[in-house]
Order: structure tokens, then C-alpha cells, then sequence
């Protein structure tokens, strides 16, 4: 086991698409990092040069102590996981776990029993004289799975392993990879596009966009402190709301303007965001996560802000409640905004978002399953101001 | 309704009248050897003579010039099975390292298997065989087998499967575990080209089997003729084709129904490459090597 390395390492391909600019990220022994991002944001290509599968255009990838720029994939010692499985389609369970071990010319013993243990932890006792081709999609990941784990690698690579499986049984392979990760403590890159695998399997997660590193913290660091509008919009389902919003200063205290709204801000959070007040009377971004927002009617407390709107859609998720409302206010609009919903595939969205926004935005909140809210009521909506973010609409950067 | 049975009756007929057509030769063929010479010509051309008439067509056959029809056959297999191995030997790499190698001057390679490929076999024979005259190949068994073994269709063949139906993820695995190059294409790319290989090797084998304009220019001594020039040779030796040799004072038994029994055995090495080459081209050999 070891750790991994990239120092300023940037990839051009022939076209000229330069898929991974300047990369720095240090990934400490046994650590799970996970690589999230768009597609196309360079996170799969920034993996392939780990393996050795794609060249490096500038700058050093380490693996443990050395250097591995020149060397082959062979010589890597990493073990990955494809999001196609690639499994050997000729050679049954057994040969295709067995198979990194037989080019090594391990002893036949030590290969059964490495063969056995992996195929025991993975529950593929009963399939080791299977084609591929007589498994189900769970089985196959796992064999995938199996011949990564009996190489005992330096490091493991997973690209979107999970992406071809249906969404249940992803929620328990996520807990069984990272169950067998942290048992076997072997240092793992772990790609993928979808931010709940970021959120709940890695140690820390690595957020690319166009090739660029936007940020590199905990999961919950992430979450709560984004540090530009992109990793804000990208982590985080339903995405994080974005008003454009003005700051101004009423007698000693900070107040956000939004629409017709405007929304006093406490020390606490004027404390935490000193230099929201150089932004008086500039433009901001202001963002909110849906679960910031609750039906009014429903909130005891007095103290909280209040947004008037409209409810536009109800989608009951069971434990909790989506509302989709729309109020008096301007939805911002960045690039950042825009490859989001592009990402999302959201052609509706994004028609609306570049045909210019009218006088009303529509926010979504995760409201308790109490509500009572209907489509077409006129609500209001508990805002706490606590948890707000806000962005510099030119730079995109957070405002602290 | 009336129509449609009409619709269905024309198909019907249209359906018989090709078939008839296309199986009538082939049919008359295969019971030409149970008839005598005379009762080809005199009984109905679609009746059984006996077995009888086959075991004595085939006597004469083989007592031409002693046993020489066995030789053209057993030179025809020597020939076509070495050119196929050759074949297979490049070709199947070749295809491999076309579609998925990355090096200076693949497109023009490629351009040019293509180009070669869609010449005709015949334009090539004279400067073909004024190269093997330069080696002093000429008369030799090697002067038939070697131009035959670059089969630029194989290569083709090869190229398309592999670029097609490999993923390249499936090769990149072989990688990761620890092959270099030559072990990714014998361990993975090799065996998994089994109907690619089968179908290049029944393409060439047929191609190989049924050439005649090479071996009739190169080879000059009947004894290495392959079977494609031996049976033009036995036609031209045959009274009742060429009555300009008939008689002679030697005594020729090869009439009607030995030289379709000759063109008949000849065929019949073909039909068992086609079958055993044709159960290996089932598809699904890929199946759950990647997730579709």
C-alpha cells in the first residue's frame, strides 16, 4: 500500500483538448479519494494516467516513494476497477480472479488460496466455474471486484464502478465497497459522476471540473463550505438554490436583498463572513439549499425569515417532502449555473435559464412531511439564515 | 382475400421457378456418377443409374494415369492448408495491430491492404510470376503457396473485428494485471478472435483451394498440379470432350460420368471447411465481457 501523488500533472490529447490542467492532489496511504465531477471534467483521464494507460503530457503521478511517469501499467502494481467490468469473457470466474496472479507465476497453492479467500469475502463461492456471461450485473462487479482485491495492490482504481447497476443494488454495493476498502485498507481512487457515492464513500473528495481541481476536503466539508458556486450547485440533490441578491447595510446590520425580500443577517452570520461586508450595496449570489427551507406554517419559531410564493409542484419522497415554489426574485445566472443544468441534461431548464429569466425564480425546498401544502397555494416559507452561501457572481468564488 | 392468396401463389411460383433453376446443375451433377456415359445422355436427366456406375467411374478415375487424381487432391491440400496457416499467422496480428496499435503510417497500411485487396487475383500473375522467376521459385511447391499466403481480405477481416468487437477496455485490464503487449494479444485479443479466425481461415482455405490461372502459369509437371488445374488438364485429355486425342491407341476410360465425379470429390473438402468453420462463427463469444 501506498500513496499516490499527482504534482501539476496536466494532459493534452491530440486535438488539443487539455482533459486534466495542472493537477495537484496528494492522496495519503490507505486514504479512500474520490473523484467527482461533470463528464467530461477530466476525472477518468486523471485515473487513466494513474494506471498508466494514458500518457502524461507534464508534471509527476508517484506511487509510494517513486515516480511512475515511464513506467508500463505492468509495472504499477495498481489493481482497477472498470466501468464496464471488463471481464475476460473466455475464461470463467475462477481464471479471470486468478489471472494477474497466474502472469506473475505465483505458486499454484497461493493463487487457490488467495483465489478462495477473495472469492468467500465476495460471496462468489458458488459461480468460480462461470462464464461471465451466466452472471447477473451484481455478480460480474463483484468478480470485477474480487480480481482487483487478490493482487494486493499498492493502490486500488475504481472508474464509476457502480454506474451499470440498478439504484438498489448500488446502495449496498456503495456499503460494500467501502466496508472492504477500509478492511483491507488499501489506498483508492474511487471516480465517479454521481455526488451521493462522493458524499458517502470517500474519505475525501476531490471535485474536477474542465480538467480543474475546484476543491479537495471532507464530504461534509464539501457540503457545507463549497468554495465556488460550481462545487455549491454540483454537491447536493436537489441542487443548492441561486438568487441574484443585493448586500446592504441598515443601520449596524447586514441585509441581503432578494427580490422583494430582504433577509437581516445575525452576527453569527455576519461572523462568519467578514467580508460579506465589503460587498454592501453589490450584487451576490445567494444560495440555499433546499433543506434551509421549511413550509412556515410549520416553524414555531419566530425568529426565522419569511419568503412569500407559490407552489408550483409537490413531489412527496415519503420521509420528506419537495416543493417546488417560485417567488418574487431573479435566478442567477453563471456558467457555473449553466453546465450544471447542462450536466443534468436538463434541456428545459437550461432553455429557460438562457432565454433570460423573468421576475419570478423557482426555488425548491425540502419541506417535513407535515406540510400541507398544495400546487397552486400561496405559501411562506421558513428561510434560515444561518445556512445560507454566498458567492461572488464574477469570480464564482464563496464570500467568507 | 382472393388477392392475397394471389399475392401468395405469385410468390409461391416465382420461389420454385429460381429454386429449379439453381439446384437443377447441382442436382444433375451428384446423379451423373450413378449413370453409364450413354444412359447420361439417353435416360431421363434426373434418374439413378446405380452404386454400381459410381464405384466404376470412380476405378477409372483413379487408374488416369496412375492414381493421379488422388495427387492433385493431396497437392490441393498441401497448398491451400500451408498458404491458411501462413495466412493466419499474419493476418489475424496484423488486424490486431491495426485497429488497435497506435503508430506513424497505420492509415496508409490500411489504405493499401484495402487497395491490394480489391484487385483482381489474375492482374498480379504475371508480375507475380516474374518475381517467383527471379528467386528461381518457378516449378517449385513454394511458388504456389507462398503468393497465396498474404491475404490482404484476412487482414481486412481481422481489422474490422477487432475494431469493432474488442473492447478496448477489455485490453487495457490485461494491462493493468501485468501483461505487456505480446501477452494482452495472446492471452485476451487471440483467443477471443475464435470466429474471426475461423472466418478467415475459411475464406482463404476456399480462396486457396480453388485457384487455378497462379498454379496453371507457375507449375509445369502434372504430378504437382493442384486439382483446379488437374481437372482442366483431364477435360482436355477426355475423348469426348477433345476428340483430337481420342483413341491414340492408348485407351482413356474417362468419360461424362468420371469427370463428374472428379469435379464432385472436389468440392467435398470445401463442404467440410465450410461446416467446421461455420460452427466456431457462432456469435455470443463475448458475452458478459462488458456491460452493453
Amino acid at each position: 500500500m501506498a500513496s499516490v501523488a499527482f504534482e501539476g500533472v496536466t494532459k493534452i490529447f491530440g486535438d488539443g483538448t487539455r482533459a486534466v490542467d495542472e493537477l495537484d492532489l496528494h492522496i495519503v496511504d490507505g486514504e479512500f479519494m474520490v473523484l467527482v465531477g461533470p463528464s467530461g471534467c477530466g476525472k477518468t483521464t486523471a485515473l487513466r494516467m494513474v494506471a498508466g494507460l494514458e500518457e502524461i503530457s507534464s508534471g509527476a503521478i508517484s506511487i509510494g516513494e517513486h515516480v511512475v511517469n515511464d513506467l508500463s501499467p505492468k509495472s504499477r502494481d495498481i489493481a482497477m476497477v472498470f466501468q464496464s467490468y471488463a471481464l475476460y469473457p473466455h475464461l470463467t470466474v475462477y481464471d479471470n480472479i486468478a489471472f494477474a496472479l497466474k502472469i506473475r507465476r505465483l505458486p499454484k497453492a497461493e493463487i487457490r488460496r488467495r483465489v478462495e479467500e477473495a472469492a468467500r469475502i465476495l460471496d462468489l463461492q458458488p459461480h468460480l466455474n462461470r462464464k461471465p456471461r451466466a452472471l447477473s450485473g451484481g455478480q460480474r462487479q463483484r468478480v470485477a471486484m474480487g480480481r482487483a482485491i487478490v493482487r494486493q495492490p499498492q493502490a486500488f482504481l475504481m472508474d464509476e464502478p457502480l454506474s451499470n447497476l440498478d439504484a438498489k443494488l448500488r446502495v449496498q454495493m456503495r456499503a460494500d465497497i467501502k466496508r472492504l476498502q477500509s478492511d483491507l485498507g488499501v489506498t483508492t481512487i474511487y471516480v465517479t459522476h454521481d455526488q451521493v457515492e462522493a458524499m458517502t464513500m470517500g474519505d475525501r473528495v476531490a471535485v474536477m471540473r474542465k480538467g480543474e481541481l475546484q476543491q479537495v476536503a471532507s464530504p461534509d466539508e464539501v457540503y457545507r463550505r463549497p468554495l465556488n458556486m460550481f462545487v455549491a450547485g454540483f454537491i447536493g440533490s436537489p441542487a443548492m438554490n441561486m438568487l441574484e441578491a443585493t448586500v446592504e447595510r441598515r443601520d449596524d446590520a447586514l441585509e441581503i436583498v432578494v427580490g422583494e425580500a430582504r433577509i437581516e443577517l445575525g452576527h453569527a452570520t455576519v461572523a462568519a463572513h467578514p467580508a460579506l461586508a465589503s460587498y454592501n450595496g453589490r450584487p451576490i449570489v445567494l444560495g440555499i439549499r433546499p433543506e434551509s427551507l421549511e413550509d412556515a406554517a410549520l416553524v414555531a419559531d419566530g425568529a426565522r425569515h419569511r419568503l412569500p410564493g407559490r407552489a408550483e409542484l409537490r413531489e412527496a419522497l415519503g420521509p420528506d417532502v419537495l416543493v417546488h415554489f417560485s417567488i418574487a426574485a431573479r435566478q442567477a445566472v453563471t456558467d457555473d449555473v449553466r453546465e450544471l443544468v447542462e450536466d443534468v441534461g436538463d434541456d428545459r431548464r437550461l432553455e429557460r435559464l438562457v432565454s433570460g429569466v423573468g421576475s419570478r425564480a423557482t426555488l425548491v425546498g425540502r419541506f417535513s412531511p407535515d406540510t400541507r401544502t398544495r400546487e397552486g397555494d400561496t405559501i411562506e416559507v421558513a428561510l434560515d439564515e444561518r445556512s445560507l452561501h454566498f458567492f461572488d457572481p464574477h469570480t464564482g468564488l464563496a464570500i467568507v | 382475400m382472393g388477392i392475397r392468396l394471389l399475392g401468395l401463389g405469385a410468390r409461391a411460383v416465382i420461389l420454385v421457378v429460381f429454386a429449379i433453376f439453381f439446384i437443377a446443375p447441382v442436382l444433375w451433377l451428384i446423379l451423373a456418377p450413378t449413370k453409364s456415359d450413354h444412359a447420361l445422355i439417353t435416360s431421363s436427366p434426373f434418374s439413378f443409374g446405380s452404386f454400381h456406375n459410381v464405384a466404376q467411374a470412380w476405378n477409372h478415375l483413379d487408374a488416369y494415369s496412375d492414381h493421379l487424381y488422388r495427387r492433385w487432391i493431396a497437392n490441393t491440400l498441401i497448398y491451400s492448408l500451408s498458404a491458411t496457416a501462413i495466412t493466419l499467422a499474419i493476418s489475424v496480428p496484423a488486424g490486431y495491430g491495426l485497429a488497435l496499435g497506435k503508430f506513424p503510417g497505420r492509415r496508409v497500411i490500411l489504405t493499401l491492404t484495402l487497395v491490394v485487396m480489391i484487385m483482381p487475383a489474375a492482374a498480379l500473375v504475371l508480375p507475380i510470376f516474374l518475381e517467383l522467376n527471379a528467386l528461381h521459385l518457378i516449378g517449385s511447391v513454394l511458388s504456389v503457396i507462398l503468393p497465396f499466403s498474404f491475404f490482404p481480405f484476412g487482414v481486412y477481416l481481422a481489422y474490422i473485428y477487432y475494431a469493432t468487437s474488442i473492447p478496448s477496455e477489455l485490453l487495457d485490464a490485461a494491462r493493468v494485471d501485468g501483461c505487456g503487449e505480446w501477452l494482452t494479444f495472446r492471452r485476451i485479443a487471440l483467443p477471443l478472435a475464435k470466429p474471426v479466425v475461423a472466418l478467415v481461415f475459411f475464406f482463404s482455405f476456399v480462396s486457396n483451394w480453388n485457384n487455378f490461372f497462379l498454379p496453371y502459369v507457375v507449375l509445369a509437371d502434372s504430378n504437382q498440379y493442384p486439382i483446379t488445374v488437374g481437372l482442366s488438364n483431364l477435360l482436355a485429355s477426355t475423348p469426348s470432350f477433345n476428340p483430337a486425342v481420342g483413341g491414340g491407341g492408348q485407351s482413356v476410360n474417362i468419360f461424362k460420368p468420371e469427370l463428374a465425379l472428379a469435379t464432385l470429390l472436389a468440392v467435398i473438402p470445401v463442404a467440410i471447411v465450410f461446416l467446421v468453420s461455420q460452427r466456431a462463427l457462432v456469435r455470443g463469444t463475448l458475452g458478459g465481457a462488458v456491460k452493453q
